[in-house]
């Protein structure tokens, strides 16, 4: 019987495990350890890098497609010019001279800048990845960040031998010639070499499954890649021979983890440094061990309101729903919804208001003073559709339209995160507060593909929905802005926009006078119209939480990222 | 025999087939596909998204994209991944050797534990012993195993230390080294435990109830009538004899080891199939998905042969025909 009541133990031991665990987890936590004062920098070291996505591995900056990829190229390679601090291009591996008539680009590249595989970067490496992006056969997304070279888009349909707008001056020196004069021409211009001798002849088509850029992949970078273990993680070693100097830190490892370990992972220091889930970031930010960094995202939320439908025929967007032309009823829905309380509720304050589709990081942002602040004010936005003609004529508690006619708002939001469901019931609210009947569309939530399916397709139920963008460093609202634009998805079509926009590229007829002055003013009238058209509600600019542990230092947090990886350090 | 075995096999035909309409009608029904998810300004346009989804038939009529799909598929060709921009059958190959470590550790964890506890609810039937095990085996079913994966991790990795909570591998170890071996096995241990540990209660109380019902046969009453001991009559007579039908349930597990744990490996980041499939599923990456579930589908049709070719081996009374 000795054996059995063994067992008995070790059984109940098991449930209690469980039960253990269930009941709450916070019991036994590890001593606090990183409130003594930071030591001194030590040489050598290896930080951790998490990220919460799995990473495909094509790691070429011509051919990667998401920011699981890009995270582990960053370590391993840099562009001829990088975004500065003012999110303006600044010289890096290269220098640049601009022609007067703004035709011709001239790179000088630095001497003894070396590949991990010893050779010498020259200019042959960046004309070679022109010829890649531009090749019929490539097929990643990048072909728009070269068409403006002359000549790329015979090359790319098959009609050219060679791009005729390269031309290679001499190993440190490369003219490009553009199709036409654009302000935003660095900010668009592919900037990032690649190895040219060491991809061979691989064709443009194959060389994203190649062994080159799949397992030793080569850059320019401060790190160089050791070991990968394909979406898990990527081992690097410092580049003794890099341009700026060899790095600080041994190594770095890019990790994977589950976004929902975050926490954990970051206290027992799995983790080094990671953009924290939005969700933990109270937890987070209270370790003991951590940095909380808060850096402002380029990238904004909205609510858009539905103006009617896309041709895809004449390739351009026609306003032809009535429902929300009043511009009244626009701006009480903005009244409508306070938030600053939808921020601190549902995004641990990470984020702030705005009115304005430009972030407060870009150089283009308009001064708060001149542009309608919409702060929450249920009594104006009443007052709004009540002077508009919304009055609740029937008894029911929400308002008909000027004809008396029932009037219902659709709302629609994507699926995801835990508090999507808490966060759409908020905005409906708050509308259903100033009287509107509004619901959500459907009764459920979309997932991302869903909903960017119904809203594409102008689906006749889609009324308002809540989407998001995030921005490149130069400021132009083309792409998303123009009537003519596909991602216009709120179909807003305005003449006067239009030609701001168009303008905002424009060189400044005085040769004298600033291009970036010229520019901003065009864009201050530009965000003025847009804010108090309110072709759609501007909601919030994002921003990013990075935790980084406390031993690692000089860790650069920027609107895109870390950066200066060279400078990195650890103590101990 | 061979003859059963063959008649199965062409039978599993048209089922494979039937099912390849059921896979694939059901992948193009979810909305979207691997280019919506490109919808973002800083890295490509409408026009890329027009260019490439023209590029890869995804405007064809469904029945043609269909067609091309299982052409490819008959010859053993699964396409290209869209998002990996690989060969689905090399990409699965990459994962398949973590899979299976993972699936046969848990298994492996799953009968140890199963033998030994159906083992003593067997032969202590009814006794507290025998309910608590019921009662583990129970909960263990209940739980839901991302919540116990989360627990666990809490516990032995995040609290204790004890293992590295994420991942396959360790970093800066060499394969092929001793090191290389512990750094697997640490990572791997606490997946399988999880997965072992919630999945023993059909075969715990299969072998009790086995054992219960074998206990009343008359081989066992001549047993003890001649006096032999009781632990030599449970540990060789009965359980003998109630083991072997639980050997037929192996076939059903093929599947399960193939297929790996979705929910399990994408909590552990433990990169396996499972964890592919549920990337492919959110990428909507349609020839990821669509193999691996072909896959499964085709394992769990060899998996159910080969169990009721185990039922014949082991019980002569089962006649296959």
């Amino acid at each position: 019987m000795k054996k059995s009541s063994l067992w008995l133990v070790s059984v109940m031991l098991i449930m209690s495990l469980f039960l253990a665990a269930c009941s709450k987890e916070t019991a036994n936590e590890k001593p606090a350890e990183g409130d003594k004062p930071a030591g001194e920098v030590k040489e050598g070291g290896t930080v951790t890098f998490g990220y919460t996505q799995p990473f495909k591995g094509v790691l070429s900056y011509a051919y990667y497609e998401g920011e699981d990829d890009v995270n582990a190229l960053q370590f391993m390679h840099e562009a001829l010019i990088k975004t500065g601090d003012d999110l303006t291009p600044q010289p890096n591996l290269a220098t640049w001279e601009l022609s007067e008539d703004h035709m011709k680009l001239t790179f000088k590249l630095k001497e003894g800048v070396k590949w991990h595989d010893g050779e010498e970067l020259t200019v042959e490496d960046m004309e070679y990845a022109w010829y890649l992006i531009a090749d019929p056969t490539y097929e990643g997304a990048r072909f728009a960040n070269v068409a403006m070279i002359k000549g790329a888009q015979e090359y790319h349909d098959g009609t050219a031998e060679t791009i005729e707008g390269i031309k290679v001056i001499d190993d440190y020196t490369i003219e490009v010639t553009v199709t036409e004069p654009s302000v935003n021409l660095l900010d668009n211009i592919w900037v990032y070499p690649e190895p040219k001798h060491y991809y061979g002849d691989i064709s443009s088509k194959e060389l994203p499954d190649s062994e080159q850029i799949r397992k030793n992949p080569i850059g320019v970078g401060p790190f160089k890649v050791k070991n990968i273990v394909a979406g898990e993680m990527i081992e690097f070693e410092r580049f003794d021979d890099y341009w700026q100097g060899p790095a600080k830190l041994d190594g770095v490892v890019y990790k994977i983890i589950d976004g929902s370990l975050a926490q954990g992972l970051i206290q027992n220091g799995e983790v080094d440094v990671i953009e924290a889930p939005k969700d933990q970031w109270a937890a987070i930010k209270e370790l003991p061990n951590v940095n909380a960094v808060e850096a402002d995202a380029m990238s904004y939320s909205y609510i858009g309101f539905d103006w009617g439908h896309y041709d895809n025929e004449k390739g351009v967007v026609v306003s032809d729903n009535q429902k929300f032309q009043n511009k009244a009823l626009r701006h009480a829905m903005a009244y409508a919804i306070d938030r600053q309380a939808f921020i601190d509720g549902f995004a641990n304050g990470l984020g702030k208001p705005l009115n304005t589709p430009f972030p407060s990081v870009s150089w283009a942002k308009i001064d708060d003073s001149e542009i309608n602040g919409y702060e929450y004010d249920v009594e104006k936005a009443k007052e709004l559709l009540d002077e508009a003609g919304y009055k609740d004529v029937d008894g029911d508690g929400f308002v008909e339209d000027p004809e008396g006619k029932p009037f219902t708002v659709n709302f629609d939001a994507m699926a995801g995160a835990e508090t999507s469901e808490a966060r759409a019931q908020f905005i409906i609210q708050s509308w259903q507060a100033i009287g509107l009947n509004a619901k959500l569309n459907g009764g459920a939530l979309k997932d991302f593909n869903l909903f960017y399916d119904t809203i594409e397709a102008d689906d006749p139920s889609v009324e308002t929905f809540m989407g998001a963008w995030g921005l490149a460093a130069d400021p132009d609202p083309a792409g998303i802005w123009l009537s003519t634009d596909k991602w216009n998805m709120w179909r807003w079509y305005s003449e006067e926009s239009d030609e701001l926009i168009k303008k905002g590229v424009t060189f400044p007829e005085d040769e004298s006078m600033d291009i970036t002055e010229h520019r901003q003013q065009y864009y201050d009238e530009w965000q003025k119209l847009v804010n108090e058209e309110l072709p759609i509600i501007f909601f919030e600019q994002r921003i990013d939480p990075w935790a980084i542990n406390k031993r690692v230092q000089n860790v650069k947090v920027t609107p895109f990222g870390t950066d200066d990886f060279h400078l990195w350090a650890v103590t101990e | 025999m061979l003859q059963y075995t063959i008649r199965r096999l062409i039978g599993m035909i048209p089922i494979i087939f039937l099912i390849s309409v059921v896979v694939f009608s059901l992948a193009k029904l979810m909305p979207g596909d691997a280019l919506s998810g490109k919808i973002d300004p800083l890295n490509s346009d409408p026009a890329y998204i027009e260019e490439m989804r023209e590029k890869m038939g995804l405007n064809d009529p469904i029945h043609v994209q269909y067609i091309r799909w299982m052409s490819g598929v008959v010859k053993g060709d699964f396409g290209d991944s869209f998002v990996h921009k690989r060969e689905v059958m090399e990409l699965v190959g990459d994962r398949l050797p973590n899979t299976i470590i993972l699936g046969v550790s848990a298994l492996l964890i799953t009968y140890c534990l199963a033998f030994l506890m159906g083992r003593f609810s067997g032969r202590y039937a009814y006794s507290i012993g025998d309910y608590l095990i019921s009662g583990f085996n129970y909960l263990a079913l209940a739980i839901p195993s991302f919540v116990a994966a989360l627990v666990a991790i809490y516990i032995f990795s995040i609290n204790l230390g004890w293992v590295p909570a994420t991942g396959s591998i360790g970093s800066g170890v060499e394969p092929g080294t001793f090191e290389y071996f512990i750094s697997k096995a640490k990572h791997t241990i606490l997946p399988a435990l999880v997965l072992g540990s919630l999945a023993t209660a059909s075969y715990t109380q299969f072998l009790r109830n086995d054992m219960i019902e074998s206990s009343r046969k008359d081989y066992v009453r001549t047993a003890r009538a001649k006096g032999t001991k009781e632990s030599t009559i449970y540990n060789k007579h009965i359980l003998r004899n109630s083991i072997i039908p639980i050997v037929t349930l192996l076939g059903f597990d093929i599947a399960s080891i193939f297929g790996g744990a979705i929910i399990t490996e994408t909590i552990f980041t433990y990169p396996g199939i499972g964890y592919l499939f549920v990337e492919s599923v959110n990428a909507r990456d349609y020839s990821v998905m669509m193999a691996i579930a072909m896959m499964l589908t085709v394992l769990t049709l060899i998996g159910n042969l080969i169990a009721d070719l185990l039922y014949g081996l082991v019980d002569p009374r089962i006649r296959l025909s």
